[in-house]
C-alpha cells in the first residue's frame, strides 16, 4: 500500500530546524497556519451528497470543521449519486473539469467509476495510516475510493404491527396481513442476499445460482410491496403507509427521531452490510485536487467521523469511535466480530459485475 | 439653411443605418431566399435533435463491459435483442401503451364538455373562471401536482380521513395502476381542452341553430353536427395526450409506488441505475419509434386535425 510521502527527501540540520520551526508555528496557529505553504485555495469545493439527515450530518461533522480549518467554503451538491455519475464520466472523457470535487458515493457505484478509470488515487492521504480495514475498497488497486463507514440494510418495522414481538425472519413478512404494507428499494438493493438465504440458498452460490433469491422475491411480490428510494421509506413510515421495510438503518432512525414508533432487527438469515465512500474525479486543477484530498483526509479524523457518524448512526473506519447512546449494542451498529458474523458481505467486484442483472431480475419480478 | 430636426428624425436615421447593414449582410439579390432564412432557427433546432438522435443511435449499438464500465468499440444488436426479449421491457412497454390509450380516451371524454362550455357559454364570468381553472395547473409543475395527490389520497390523506369519519377503514388509493391513470388524466386535461377549444370555436353556432330549427334535438345535433366538425380538435388533442402519456416519467414514478413503471422509467434505470447507457439508448430509440408509428397511424387514418393548421381532411 502506498503511503503519504513527505516532501523533504533528506534531512539536513537546516531542514530539521525549518521543519521544527514550522511544526512549532503550526501548533501555535493551528492547522490554518500549517496550510500556509500549501497550494492556492479555491473559493469553495463542491461535495456531492445525499439530502436530508445525510447532508446535515456531513455538514456538521466534516464540512463545517473543514471550512473553519482552511477557510474554504464547502458547497453540497444534492444531485443523486446515480445522476452525477454519467456527468462525471462525460467530463473526464471530454477532458473537462468535472462538476464536483468530491463524490460521496456508495462503494458499489464508486467501484464502477474506479474500474472506468475516472478516480484519483488517494493512497497518499496521511490519515489512511489510522483507519481500519473497512476503509480499503476490496478488489481494487490502491485507494481510488476511501470507504468512510459501513451500514446495514435492516428489517425496520412498526412495533404495533408486530404485537407478538419483533420479526425474527424475513419470512415473517410473507404473512398476508402485511399485503401492501411492506417496502423495498426499487432495485431490490439490500434484499437480494438475505432473500437468497431466506429462499433456502447459500451465500457461496452468489452469483452463480441465485434462483432461491428470485423464488423468495417472487413470493414477496405477492405481498404487493411499495418500491422506493431512501427518502420514501422515512415518509412512508411517517404517513403510516407501511408496517415494515428493508432499508438502511439511518432512514429508520430518522423516522424515529421524527416521532414515529419504529424499531429494527437483523433477522436470522442476516442482513446486507455495505459501505459508502468518498472519491475524487480526475480532471481537477492541481490546487483543487490538493484541497479535495485534504477534505477527505479530514473526513478520516476521529473528531470528524465522530460527529458525522453520530448523525448517521453508522460505524466508521477510525478506531475508538463512541457509538451514539441509542445504538449501543444495536445490530445496525456492528463493532465486534460476533456482530459482523450476523451480517452478509459480498465483495464489491461481484456486486459491480452482476448488479445490472440483479436489478433487472428484481424489476422483472416486481413489475410483472 | 439648417434642416429642421423633425424633417429627418434620429429614429429614421437609425432605421436607415440598420437597413444599410441588413443590405450589406443580406443583399437584395438574396431576397428570394428570405423565407428560407426565417426557417433557419427551426432547422437548427430540428438539426440539433437529429444530431442527438444520431448519437443515441450510435450508443444504442454499443454494449457495456462490466469489468471496465466502458462501451464496446464494435457495433452489435445485443441491446436490441435484450430490449425485445427481456420480460421486464415487454411488461413496461405494454403497460405504457395501454395506459396511453386509456388516458387519451378518458381525457378526451372529460375535456370535450369543458371546452364546449368554455367556448359556448354566454356568461363572461363563467368563461373567465373556466379559463383560469384551465391555466392554473400550468403554473404548478407535474411533480408538485403528483405529490399533491399523495397528500390527498394517501393513507392519512384528506379522502381517507373523510372516509374515516363515516367509519370506513383507510384504504390504499395510491401506488397502483389506476392511481397512475388518474394522475395522468388530471395532468393531460388542460392540454386536451386547449387543443379542442380552437376546433370548437371554428364551428359556427348558426349550424347548431340550423340543425335545431330543422327539428334535430340536442343529442342529434351533437352527434351529427358538433362531433364531426370537432374531429380536427379531437385528433390534435388525442395525438398530444397520447404521446405525452406514452412518454411520461413522473406520474408513474410518484403515484405508482415503484411497481408501475413506464418505458421512460425503464430508460432512466438503464442510464442512471445500471450505467448501461447503450441499452437505455436502445429503449429510448424504440420509444421514439413507437410514438412516431402511433402518430403516423393517426395521421394516416384521420388526418392531422388541428395540428395541420387548417389543412386537415375533415
Amino acid at each position: 500500500m502506498k503511503r503519504f510521502k513527505p516532501k523533504i527527501s533528506h534531512l539536513s540540520r537546516r531542514t530539521f530546524l525549518q521543519a521544527t520551526a514550522a511544526l512549532g508555528g503550526a501548533s501555535v496557529l493551528g492547522l490554518r497556519g500549517a496550510y500556509a505553504q500549501e497550494p492556492e485555495k479555491p473559493a469553495e469545493i463542491i461535495v456531492r451528497a445525499w439530502g436530508g439527515s445525510w447532508v446535515d450530518s456531513l455538514k456538521a461533522g466534516v464540512s463545517d470543521s473543514f471550512t473553519k480549518m482552511t477557510g474554504i467554503a464547502v458547497r453540497h451538491d444534492l444531485t443523486e449519486d446515480n445522476e452525477i455519475q454519467p456527468k462525471v464520466w462525460a467530463a473526464v472523457a471530454q477532458k473537462r473539469v468535472p462538476p464536483i470535487h468530491i463524490n460521496w458515493d456508495t462503494t458499489t457505484n464508486a467501484t464502477k467509476s474506479a474500474l472506468r478509470g475516472v478516480t484519483e488515487d488517494l493512497s497518499d492521504l496521511p490519515n489512511l495510516a489510522n483507519v481500519t480495514d473497512l476503509a480499503k475498497p476490496a478488489g481494487l488497486e490502491g485507494f481510488p475510493i476511501v470507504n468512510t463507514y459501513g451500514y446495514v440494510y435492516v428489517l425496520a418495522y412498526r412495533p404495533e404491527a408486530f404485537p407478538d414481538g419483533p420479526p425474527k425472519s424475513w419470512k415473517d413478512l410473507l404473512d398476508p396481513k402485511f399485503k401492501g404494507r411492506l417496502a423495498f428499494y426499487n432495485d431490490g438493493i439490500g434484499f437480494h442476499f438475505p432473500a437468497q438465504v431466506a429462499g433456502g440458498g447459500k451465500l457461496e452460490d452468489i452469483p452463480g445460482n441465485m434462483q432461491p433469491a428470485w423464488d423468495f422475491i417472487t413470493k414477496m411480490k405477492a405481498q404487493q410491496p411499495l418500491l422506493g428510494e431512501d427518502p420514501d421509506f422515512t415518509t412512508w413510515f411517517q404517513n403510516g403507509e407501511i408496517d415494515a421495510a428493508c432499508t438502511i438503518s439511518t432512514n429508520a432512525r430518522e423516522a424515529r427521531k421524527n416521532g414515529v414508533k419504529i424499531e429494527w432487527v437483523v433477522p436470522e438469515e442476516g442482513a446486507k452490510f455495505d459501505t459508502d465512500g468518498l472519491w475524487i474525479p480526475k480532471g481537477l486543477p492541481e490546487n483543487e485536487l490538493y484541497w479535495a484530498k485534504q477534505y477527505i483526509n479530514h473526513a478520516l479524523t476521529k473528531e470528524a467521523q465522530q460527529v458525522w457518524l453520530d448523525g448517521l448512526g453508522l460505524p466508521g473506519v477510525v478506531p475508538g469511535l463512541t457509538p451514539p447512546k441509542d445504538l449501543v449494542g444495536d445490530p445496525s451498529y456492528p463493532t465486534t466480530e460476533a456482530d459482523f458474523k450476523r451480517l452478509i458481505r459480498i465483495s464489491s467486484k461481484i456486486q459491480v459485475e452482476n448488479e445490472s442483472e440483479w436489478f433487472s431480475k428484481f424489476k422483472a419480478i416486481m413489475q410483472g | 439653411m439648417r434642416a429642421a430636426r423633425t424633417a429627418y428624425p434620429l429614429k429614421w436615421r437609425i432605421m436607415d443605418a440598420l437597413e444599410g447593414v441588413a443590405t450589406a449582410v443580406w443583399p437584395a439579390r438574396f431576397r428570394h431566399a428570405t423565407p428560407y432564412l426565417m426557417l433557419l432557427p427551426a432547422v437548427l433546432l430540428v438539426g440539433l435533435l437529429v444530431l442527438g438522435l444520431i448519437q443515441i443511435a450510435d450508443a444504442s449499438l454499443r454494449t457495456l463491459d462490466t469489468t471496465t464500465f466502458q462501451f464496446s468499440d464494435d457495433y452489435s444488436i445485443a441491446n436490441f435483442r435484450r430490449a425485445l426479449t427481456e420480460p421486464l421491457f415487454l411488461v413496461v412497454a405494454q403497460r405504457s401503451l395501454v395506459a396511453a390509450l386509456i388516458v387519451t380516451v378518458v381525457t378526451l371524454v372529460f375535456a370535450f364538455p369543458y371546452a364546449y362550455l368554455m367556448v359556448r357559454t354566454r356568461s363572461p364570468g363563467l368563461r373567465k373562471f373556466l379559463l383560469v381553472a384551465l391555466f392554473l395547473p400550468f403554473f404548478i409543475g407535474q411533480v408538485v401536482r403528483a405529490y399533491g395527490w399523495l397528500i390527498i389520497l394517501g393513507n392519512q390523506g384528506m379522502v381517507n380521513e373523510a372516509l374515516g369519519l363515516v367509519g370506513v377503514a383507510p384504504m390504499r388509493l395510491i401506488y397502483n395502476y389506476p392511481a397512475v391513470l388518474f394522475g395522468l388524466v388530471q395532468y393531460m386535461l388542460p392540454f386536451a381542452v386547449l387543443m379542442l377549444a380552437p376546433a370548437l370555436t371554428a364551428i359556427p353556432e348558426e349550424l347548431e341553430a340550423a340543425a335545431g330549427s330543422l327539428g334535430a334535438n340536442w343529442v342529434r345535433t351533437f352527434i351529427h353536427v358538433v362531433l364531426p366538425l370537432a374531429r380536427p380538435g379531437f385528433i390534435g388533442a388525442g395525438v398530444v395526450v397520447l404521446t405525452l402519456s406514452l412518454t411520461d416519467f413522473a406520474v408513474p414514478a410518484i403515484l405508482g409506488g415503484g411497481s408501475q413503471d413506464f418505458i421512460a422509467n425503464a430508460i432512466y434505470d438503464q442510464f442512471f441505475r445500471t450505467s448501461d447507457q447503450g441499452l437505455g439508448a436502445m429503449l429510448a430509440l424504440m420509444l421514439v419509434a413507437l410514438g412516431s408509428i402511433l402518430v403516423g397511424l393517426v395521421f394516416a387514418l384521420f388526418g392531422a386535425g388541428t395540428l395541420a393548421m387548417g389543412r386537415s381532411r375533415a
